[in-house]
């Protein structure tokens, strides 16, 4: 049996050769077929960079907002339902205690979205015509937001990010986000999540200085109805910082320790010359 | 079990089968250089800050290794130019890979492993380009690299870090970029050339094809080398390459043990504990 899959396997190697034979074949003989193609992804790309020239310049680097106990935008707590609200009071008395085991950040995973939008933490947005790419130096996440959207998956792979797709309507800029992976809480509280979380930003500059971002999460497994919270971010100059912070040094249970003799090593390596 | 080691070896033939595909097919596009565009092409307009003149080479996209390497081998095909200290690093890592403990690296960690490790990697980098920064996402890690476009030197406080500080300006058709500041703790390359904080890596990235970039870098330090070296990596345009999550704190399993050699065990808690629950 066995090896009658090494054979199947063998051959479905030389198999995907042929394809990329053939394929390279084609390549090489239909160059009409091609150019037209090609002409047809420029014009799209020309129209996206003509769109992108009139609309506000949500790139730079932005200085956030810290929220741990994310309230709605009428200040009040999330519609959680019996399920969530019983999380929730757990998670808080817990930190109350100093019992953080629960949290997911304490473990440097990722804050995801819409967690890593209010660390409060510098975050540098990349604005191109068909892609919109968030920096953050909070744990150096990246988020990449294809200009594609509404979003739509067809085969989600659960994530702490999820998977965000954009476009603007007007001077808008509209980011939905699908498939996460349900672990992530959305504030320091404690706000739980579902797999089936839908998070939806709005995002609009106030004034050249100021980007505000509204965030409407639908999760009918935790909460009675979708509900928004805001946040605001300060522009800041374009030679601002934004320190490398790596998390994980945290978990390290020893000191690193330099290779070269000039740094102070013994030659032996980050963990050597105990 | 045994499913698992089939599904092992097809994924290791398959990934032959398209590693071979791959070579073919660069090889192919090689010889052709008056071939048609993909339709696609590289550097398209579309993934960098409208405001870059139009006179800037256009590098801003997804990029695939074509050279993911665990060696910086030197170009000039000689030896690497390692100071006694640094030989003697590369040969007691060599000696313990041969074991099978391996000596700890920032990697097993879940840190970054530097510049310029972080490049020649079999995952995917994004390039965006904007009139202060090019800014170099690597997937690995989620890490990403601020290259500053005024070229100037980092601040006198600046912090060693492991991606250090990064500065560049354009020489004509190539991307000159300097990187100092960074920490001690990371190496040149997987294999184990070591290297000090006071290296100094320079790299001319450029386009040596519609489709493909080269980065030609020099180590620069005196602390661990004779003289300067250098070495290269070449990267492939892919515009329908997307940059995954790539978390390894999931999967934090490779503590080394006091004498510096990893053991596996422990690790990510959290997502054991989950899992459990489950």
């Amino acid at each position: 049996m066995t090896t009658v899959k090494i054979w199947a396997a063998a051959a479905a190697s030389i198999a995907t050769l042929a394809v990329a034979t053939s394929a390279l074949a084609q390549f090489n003989t239909d160059e009409a077929g091609l150019r037209a193609r090609d002409k047809a992804a420029k014009d799209k790309v020309a129209a996206a960079v003509e769109a992108d020239r009139k609309h506000p310049r949500v790139g730079g680097i932005w200085s956030g907002q810290l929220v741990a106990t994310v309230k709605t935008v009428d200040g009040k707590l999330p519609p959680m339902n019996a399920a969530a609200l019983k999380l929730y009071n757990q998670r808080v008395a817990a930190r109350k205690r100093g019992d953080v085991k629960d949290d997911p950040v304490e473990f440097c995973l990722p804050p995801g979205t819409p967690r890593s939008l209010w660390s409060g933490e510098p975050v540098m947005i990349a604005q191109a015509p068909v892609k919109i790419t968030f920096y953050h130096q909070y744990r150096h996440l990246i988020r990449h937001v294809f200009l594609d959207g509404p979003v739509k998956l067809d085969e989600p792979d659960p994530n702490w990010e999820g998977h965000s797709s954009g476009w603007w309507d007007g001077d808008t800029l509209k980011i939905e986000t699908i498939g996460f992976n349900g672990e992530q809480w959305l504030d320091t509280a404690g706000l739980p999540q579902s797999p089936d979380m839908k998070v939806a930003e709005v995002i609009k500059l106030l004034d050249p200085n100021t980007l505000e971002d509204t965030v409407t999460i639908t999760d009918p497994k935790f909460y009675a109805t979708p509900w928004s919270t805001k946040v605001t971010y300060k522009r800041m100059p374009d030679n601002a910082r934004m320190p490398e912070e790596e998390c994980s040094e945290k978990l390290l249970e020893f000191p690193l320790k330099p290779y070269a003799p000039s740094d102070g090593g013994t030659g032996h390596g980050a963990r050597g010359g105990n | 079990m045994r499913n698992v080691k089939i599904n092992h070896l097809l994924s290791a033939t398959g990934g032959l089968a398209l590693a071979a595909s791959a070579l073919l097919t660069a090889t192919a596009a090689d010889a052709q250089p008056g071939r048609p565009a993909p339709y696609v092409s590289t550097g398209s307009d579309g993934r960098r800050d409208v405001r870059v003149a139009p006179t800037v080479p256009n590098i801003s996209g997804t990029w695939l290794s074509r050279s993911s390497n665990r060696s910086a081998l030197p170009l000039d095909g000689g030896p690497t130019p390692f100071l006694p200290w640094a030989q003697g690093y590369f040969d007691e890592r060599a000696a313990a890979e041969k074991t099978g403990m391996p000596l700890f690296d920032t990697n097993a960690s879940c840190l970054p492993s530097g510049v310029p490790r972080v490049l020649p990697v079999p995952y995917p980098l994004d390039i965006v380009q904007t009139p202060e920064f090019t800014i170099i996402a690597i997937e690995v890690m989620h890490s990403f690299r601020i290259i500053h476009m005024d070229n100037k030197e980092p601040p006198a406080d600046y912090k060693p870090s492991y991606l250090g500080y990064s500065r560049g300006y354009w020489d004509g058709d190539t991307l000159v970029v300097t990187t100092t500041g960074m920490n001690g703790f990371t190496q040149v390359d997987e294999e184990g050339r070591p290297k000090s904080s006071g290296i100094k890596v320079i790299e001319r990235i450029h386009k040596v094809g519609p489709d493909i970039l080269e980065n030609t870098y020099t180590i620069d330090d005196p602390n661990t080398y004779a003289h300067p070296w250098s070495s290269r990596a070449r990267f492939q345009w892919d515009e329908t390459a997307r940059l995954n999550e790539y978390i390894c704190e999931e999967n934090n399993r490779n503590k080394p043990d006091a004498s510096g050699k990893l053991r596996h065990g422990d690790g990510s808690r959290f997502i054991d504990r989950n899992q459990a629950k489950k």
